[in-house]
């Protein structure tokens, strides 16, 4: 049997160490007289990180190591080890009977383990990790070392992939064309698209390349719009949301200041904030800033933390580790949660070391960033809160003086003369708190806050909690910073929580991780893929980079020029790698060399992410509100928003389904990288949604020829002139668009509402659509007032399911059915009048074609529900109209009816015009011009950069 | 094999530039990274195609249903012997069941008359007695069956999610997993039927089943301004623009099938909820309800292929029959008994019943005490109520490769505690994805530094219901 091979665990007890070797007998001995018996006996449940009580029996760490709770062996006195009471079932120092199912272990071998552990658990050394993947050696966790660049390295970047490229005989492709790389670019730090005058300025410009790229470059990263593109970047990772998460009862889920959070962001990339001081912020800014000073601002830096779910608190507490430390240094701390990390050098002791830190850092009171207005609606604003306050103070008043006089010793302390009262006020105290809370949030007139926390008490050892499980309490551990290997003690943290210490830890140059993380995350953000492709993940689970000296340098150079994130990406930008095309001219023999492109031989292509491709829409039809900063938006609803989409509103909890059929990032935990998928309901939006076809509508702005409407469309939809072959399709998609007949009003699948009569003779229909459309009601009526007083119509309305005719023959409720085409056709259903024996008359069904006239007549006596009303086999014509005429029969009296007919394609029964399916309000065609538009805005020439 | 959801990128790096569109449409087929929802191979030869999920949500009661205790009539009314176990509230004596039980079927399973319809098949069911949950609380019981983690606002993907992730979908033109619930969502909401990490092509699409337009059941599923040869017109033009521009990529490429893929959606998904396409006698086989419906709507969904359905009794939790359980539970299963029976009928009838898993169950179950008045948290009448219990309840599986009129596992001689072969959440986890033809230990998506799976690091697949 195998054995599971675990990494190091950098325990040592008393005077066993783990990495010992052993004379090739004791190894025999294990061999033959101890493996047979813990493979037989021990290993079911003592394997792995199942493992029961967390002792694990199939390694030798695991043996130093012992439970969760204590240590197993005694390597002074073996036979008073405690395993070996357990296996001898002694009961001493409360040992369970061990093993726990089957037979008890022969006294042969009992004695061969009290052996064995007396030789000092000798164990064969090739079961230990090799080097290459002990952690104390893992490339990410030594220091930065940025190699020298030879003389004449030209563009440090190029230097370094091509040097590996011309190593495997790999051609670089060519520079890409003007376009594209303006497109490119744009997307790429505004993430949004050029206009056609910009791209043609581009274009045209006659000097030279190395001339005009990098102002291309500057002019970008000095618009306030690359703030708004590369904040949302760092949102993904800090799991940015504007709620909370789930909350039980129906209280208040907002966070009410999230924006504050992301516009501190936005800011702090417009102003190239140091990187250094950015993440310190994050992390600690209420003891870097003045609170009441000019810097206050940065306060909201805080939101990094403050910005978690919500939840019990360890998991709330996980969170904020998990982020900081994912999000932050590549690492994946989390799994020491509950037991040591099974691959990083990072213990459970470490772990807790620094949950220490989060527990002590609460949320308090948020301070004031910005100066409340002086406007009389803030004052009624503030009037309102007041009273509502003022309601809860008048109920709790006399409650909490009845409580008082129980409870002497908690006057002062609001809280806890609550919780005295009867359940019933409690509820009601809670919940008039709760009217407080949901009026602030939905009147959004506060003026901005910052959500920070703030170290709370002194540093505190905190608890080591034994699988996770803040009830099973182990040993106790100082605040302090994970050793990563290192082979020193780290040094307690001594200010407050820690936290500010433990945030210059993280900000340090010095800090293996931190630099080579950040700059690794640019680059792909840039390229589409990593240096290290597991961004969130330089631990030894994650991948090793492509060009480890590249990332070296380039994370050495990122420190040296002041952790600034605005030259790295000129850096980065002006390199050729960056600049190359994303066809290569030889593809099908450099292809097989580096099918995965990790050489960077070519440029990826992308499909526009979420946030690119809503604000290209709106940035192409002219739309686009180019606001700064402020409160959420709901940007699926309408009336659609036409602010940026890294101003949405995101719903931590419920996230509308159309951000995640779009891989848009989970603001449930940090995100590295979005997946990206390719699925049809992406597609559905683009096709369907009235989000796109109203930027469709307004992309329609001149009159003219069709050729200049085309010219204009392309120009800005893709900042281009249209091709000759783009032409010919418009011209003959525009000319053979049948935009149906308006005047008819008939819905999208030909049915039209209205009321009339039948010439009984003729068989011909007078027909008046219903000119009012009860949106809440769903139904069509004669005009607003309803019921129409004094008058035959009064009652005439038709909705869904239910109907009403006017009285007399010359007011029945009418609805038809336009004939696409050429077929012979069947009607089905029945027309039902629930009020049985009611009224003095029950009703008159016809149905009636325009060009035969009356096709059926049937009669729904007043004692009777239902009657069916069909036909069968009745050729129609294009155009044909067959109308569903209802009679009140001379009296309306309880004449509420449904009629739900189906008209069905006789040779193709799939093919069918179901009245309530089919049921709707008005609507508005897309007109050719504007579903010309729609179609380019579906193209992958949109919604691709190249 | 390891089913793992290889990226776009993955993708683009095997296959790479220059292979034109030659051979796109079969490796569109077959390859995940394109098209997530593309079928996916199991571990081994599957029992199961497909599942559909019946969700008494709010707790239905097991001693009022499935779990026969005679000894309730006996010490109606008195102190339960033996130690009291912890629930949600306080409970006070035992309290017999209102429902008469009688064996059942040719395997003679009890079944009380609460399910007359449902119980009159049981030769089908396969009840398993013995389960049980870790708390008496509604969220984190829901999260544990629905996604093996407990914590509620713990990133965890759902059962369905992990399915469709396994197994794609057979019908691009619909959603691979659909939780139906009429009236809204249940509590938790929408993490019920979460993707989390897994990306969003596995999330539930939530269908509200109350309402009764078509184009409001998935988002931006119909066109509301274009007829549609309209739209095939634009499409066309979008596809010819598109093949002018063809360089060759696979992204590039699969989008133009997903075009292709959503036009036929918009008709297949309307289509598959319109149960009017149905024969009258199937109509009334289900009953023209709202839980008729929707049941209907269950069997047309896996019929065209959808991998996993889920069906929710009602918005909130209505099973939680805190208060005179006789009344409430009766009406509730009065509304979903003829669905149920008619869907094991019909899937019967039809040859799905084979290889479709049926599950039916709540979260947890109830006491066999009666709930007592608790000031400020019940209505002071409780009468006849009874209280959550995850201790030991009641759920049934049919189809899908399960034994038929099997009845595994007890509880303790009054219903209380699952006591023999008791099978935790985790357990019907790894025995559904066994059903599926999965190794529950081997089906994990790498996220954050490790490899997730549904019941982390638990669960034994209860070999003992597969026929």
């Amino acid at each position: 049997m195998r054995l599971l091979l675990l990494p190091f665990l950098f325990s040592t007890v008393g005077i066993l160490s783990s990495a010992e070797s052993f004379p090739p007998e004791q190894i025999a001995f294990f061999e033959t007289e101890i493996r047979p018996v813990l493979v037989d006996n021990c290993l079911k449940c003592h394997t792995g990180a199942k493992a029961r009580v967390g002792l694990q029996l199939d390694h030798r760490d695991g043996w130093l190591k012992g439970s969760d709770y204590r240590k197993v062996i005694n390597p002074h006195n073996a036979a008073e080890s405690v395993i070996l009471h357990a296996v001898r079932q002694n009961g001493k120092e409360k040992t369970p009977k061990m093993p726990e199912k089957g037979d008890k272990l022969n006294p042969e071998a009992i004695e061969a383990l009290q052996k064995w552990i007396a030789m000092g658990l000798p164990w064969p050394i090739n079961e230990k990790r090799d080097e290459s993947t002990d952690p104390r050696k893992h490339w990410s966790f030594q220091p930065v070392n940025p190699p020298e660049l030879p003389e004449n390295a030209g563009h440090p970047i190029d230097y370094f992939i091509r040097t590996k490229l011309e190593e495997k005989g790999i051609a670089p492709a060519p520079r890409a064309g003007r376009y594209d790389l303006h497109r490119r670019l744009s997307f790429d730090l505004v993430g949004l698209p050029p206009t056609f005058e910009e791209t043609e300025e581009f274009i045209n410009n006659p000097e030279p390349h190395q001339k005009i790229w990098p102002a291309l470059i500057d002019k970008f990263l000095a618009s306030p719009q690359y703030g708004e593109r590369w904040a949302r970047h760092w949102m993904d990772i800090a799991r940015y949301s504007d709620t909370k998460g789930y909350e039980a009862g129906g209280r208040e889920r907002k966070f009410i200041f999230s924006h504050t959070y992301r516009d501190w962001l936005i800011r702090s990339f417009n102003e190239d904030l140091p990187f250094d001081q950015f993440l310190l912020y994050q992390l600690a800014a209420e003891q870097l800033v003045d609170w009441k000073g000019a810097d206050r601002e940065h306060l909201a830096a805080l939101g990094f933390i403050s910005l978690s779910k919500n939840g019990k608190q360890e998991l709330v507490i996980d969170d904020r580790i998990d982020t900081t430390f994912r999000g932050m240094m590549g690492l994946t701390v989390s799994c020491a949660r509950c037991h040591d990390h099974k691959f990083d050098p990072v213990s459970t002791k470490e772990y807790y070391s620094l949950y220490g830190i989060f527990r002590n850092s609460l949320a308090t009171d948020q301070p004031l960033i910005a100066e409340p207005p002086n406007t009389p609606e803030y004052k009624a604003y503030l009037g309102e809160i007041a009273k509502l306050e003022k309601k809860r103070t008048d109920y709790l008043t006399p409650l909490l003086a009845r409580v008082l006089k129980e409870n002497p010793k908690l006057k002062g302390n609001e809280a806890g003369l609550i919780s005295k009262l009867p359940r019933e006020e409690q509820k009601k105290a809670r919940e008039l708190q709760e009217d407080v809370k949901k009026f602030i949030a939905k009147k959004e007139m506060e003026p901005d806050k910052a959500l920070i926390v703030k170290d709370h008490g002194k540093p505190s050892a905190q608890h080591v909690y034994i699988r996770g499980n803040p009830s099973r309490r182990g040993e106790l551990v100082k605040a302090s910073f994970p050793k990563l290997g290192s082979p020193s003690e780290p040094e307690p943290f001594k200010q407050g929580s820690g936290r500010l210490e433990m945030a210059k830890e993280i900000a340090s140059a010095k800090n293996p991780l931190t630099a080579r993380v950040i700059v690794n995350r640019v680059w792909m953000w840039h390229f589409g893929e990593g240096i290290v492709r597991t961004v969130s993940d330089f631990g030894l689970q994650g991948e090793h980079p492509s060009h480890p000296e590249l990332l070296d340098w380039l994370a050495g150079w990122f420190v040296q020029n002041g952790w600034s994130v605005k030259k790295l990406h000129r850096l980065i930008l002006t390199s050729e790698t960056w600049q190359q095309s994303s066809s290569h001219p030889e593809v099908e023999t450099t292809f097989p060399l580096d099918p995965e492109n990790r050489l960077l031989w070519r440029s990826f292509r992308h499909r526009l992410d979420f946030e690119q491709m809503r604000d290209a829409m709106l940035a192409a039809s002219g739309e686009l509100d180019t606001t700064l900063y402020g409160r959420s938006v709901k940007i699926l609803e309408p009336p659609y928003s036409r602010r940026r989409s890294v101003y949405a509103f995101i719903d931590r909890q419920n996230l509308s389904s159309v951000f995640r059929h779009f891989d848009f990032s989970n603001p449930q935990e940090s995100t590295g990288q979005r997946p990206d998928t390719t699925i049809p309901m992406q597609a559905l939006f683009t096709m369907n949604s009235d989000f796109a076809m109203k930027r469709a509508e307004n992309l329609i702005a001149t009159s003219g020829t069709n050729e200049d409407l085309i010219t204009a469309l392309h120009r800005k939809v893709f900042a281009k002139e249209p091709s000759e072959k783009d032409k010919i399709l418009a011209d003959s998609f525009l000319k053979s668009f049948h935009s149906g007949d308006k005047s008819a009003r008939q819905n999208l699948s030909g049915w039209s509402y209205g009321w009339g009569g039948v010439d009984k003779q003729s068989g011909e229909v007078s027909f008046h659509l219903y000119q009012h459309w009860d949106a809440k009601k769903n139904d069509w009526r004669i005009n607003k007032e309803y019921p129409v007083p004094d008058s035959p119509k009064r009652y005439l309305h038709t909705g869904n399911s239910s109907m009403h005719p006017g009285l007399g023959e010359e007011y029945s409720n009418i609805f038809r059915w336009h004939s696409p085409k050429e077929m012979k056709i069947d009607i089905s259903g029945e027309v039902t009048r629930p009020a049985v024996g009611k009224g003095r008359s029950g009703m008159v069904m016809h149905i009636v074609s325009s060009k035969n006239g009356i096709l059926l007549t049937k009669k729904l006596p007043v004692n009777e529900k239902t009657i069916p009303v069909e036909l069968g086999g009745i050729d129609v014509a294009p155009d044909e109209i067959i109308s569903f005429v209802t009679d009140c029969d001379g009296d309306t009296s309880f004449d509420t009816y449904s009629w739900d007919p189906t008209v069905s394609n006789a040779g193709n029964p799939e093919e069918r015009w179901k009245y309530s399916v089919d049921f709707s309000g008005p609507v508005t065609p897309l007109d050719a011009p504007a579903a010309y538009a729609h179609a380019l805005l579906n193209t992958n020439r949109f919604l691709f950069i190249q | 094999m390891n089913p793992k959801f290889y990226s776009r990128r993955d993708f683009v790096r095997a296959t790479g530039m220059g292979m034109g569109s030659i051979g796109l449409q079969s490796l569109l087929a077959g390859d995940r990274s394109l098209n997530p929802l593309s079928p996916g191979k199991t571990h081994f030869d599957a029992k199961a195609k497909r599942v559909i999920h019946i969700f008494a949500n709010g707790g239905p009661s097991q001693v009022d249903s499935f779990d026969y205790k005679p000894a309730l009539k006996k010490y109606n009314g008195k102190e339960m012997p033996g130690d009291q176990l912890r629930t949600e509230r306080k409970t006070g004596t035992l309290m017999d069941s209102s429902f008469e039980f009688k064996q059942r079927g040719e395997s003679g399973i009890w079944a009380s008359d609460l399910f007359p319809r449902v119980a009159e098949m049981v030769d089908d069911l396969c009840v398993i007695n013995s389960m049980h949950a870790n708390v008496p609380n509604h969220e984190p019981s829901l999260m544990l069956m629905n996604t093996g983690a407990e914590r509620v606002n713990l990133v965890r993907p759902s059962l369905g999610s992990w399915v469709t992730y396994g197994l794609g979908t057979e019908n691009e033109n619909l959603p691979g997993f659909v939780s139906l619930c009429p009236g809204g969502v249940p509590i938790v909401e929408t993490q019920n039927w979460r993707s989390a990490f897994l990306p969003g092509a596995y999330q539930g699409t939530h269908v509200d089943t109350k309402k009764n337009s078509i184009s409001s059941l998935i988002p931006n599923l119909k066109n509301s301004r274009l007829r549609p040869y309209q739209q095939r017109n634009q499409l066309d033009l979008v596809q010819a623009m598109n093949a002018a521009d063809d360089v060759g990529d696979p992204q590039m490429n699969a989008r133009i099938h997903s075009l292709e893929l959503a036009y036929r959606m918009q008709i297949e998904a309307s289509d598959a909820f319109d149960v009017t396409r149905e024969p009258e006698n199937v109509r009334e086989l289900y009953g023209k309800t709202l839980h008729g419906d929707q049941m209907l709507i269950a069997r047309r969904l896996v019929e065209r292929g959808v991998r996993f359905v889920q069906v929710w009794h009602g918005a909130g939790q209505p099973w939680d029959s805190h208060e005179n359980i006789a009344k409430n539970h009766g009406r509730l299963a009065n509304e979903a008994d003829q669905p149920i029976a008619a869907l094991l009928h019909d899937l019967k009838m039809r040859g799905l019943l084979e290889d479709t898993l049926v599950i039916w169950g709540g979260e947890f179950g109830r006491t066999p005490t009666v709930e007592l008045p608790t000031p400020g948290a019940n209505s002071p009448n409780t009468a006849l109520g009874r209280d959550h219990n995850h201790h030991g309840f009641t759920m049934w599986m049919a189809g899908g490769g399960v034994k038929g009129g099997f009845q595994y596992g007890k509880t303790d001689e009054f219903g209380f505690k699952a006591v023999e072969n008791p099978v935790h959440v985790h357990d019907l986890h790894a025995t559904i994805l066994h059903l599926l033809g999965f190794d529950h230990e081997n089906l994990t998506y790498r996220y954050a530094g490790r490899d997730f799976r549904l019941t982390d690091v638990h669960g034994e697949v209860i070999k003992d219901l597969i026929a």
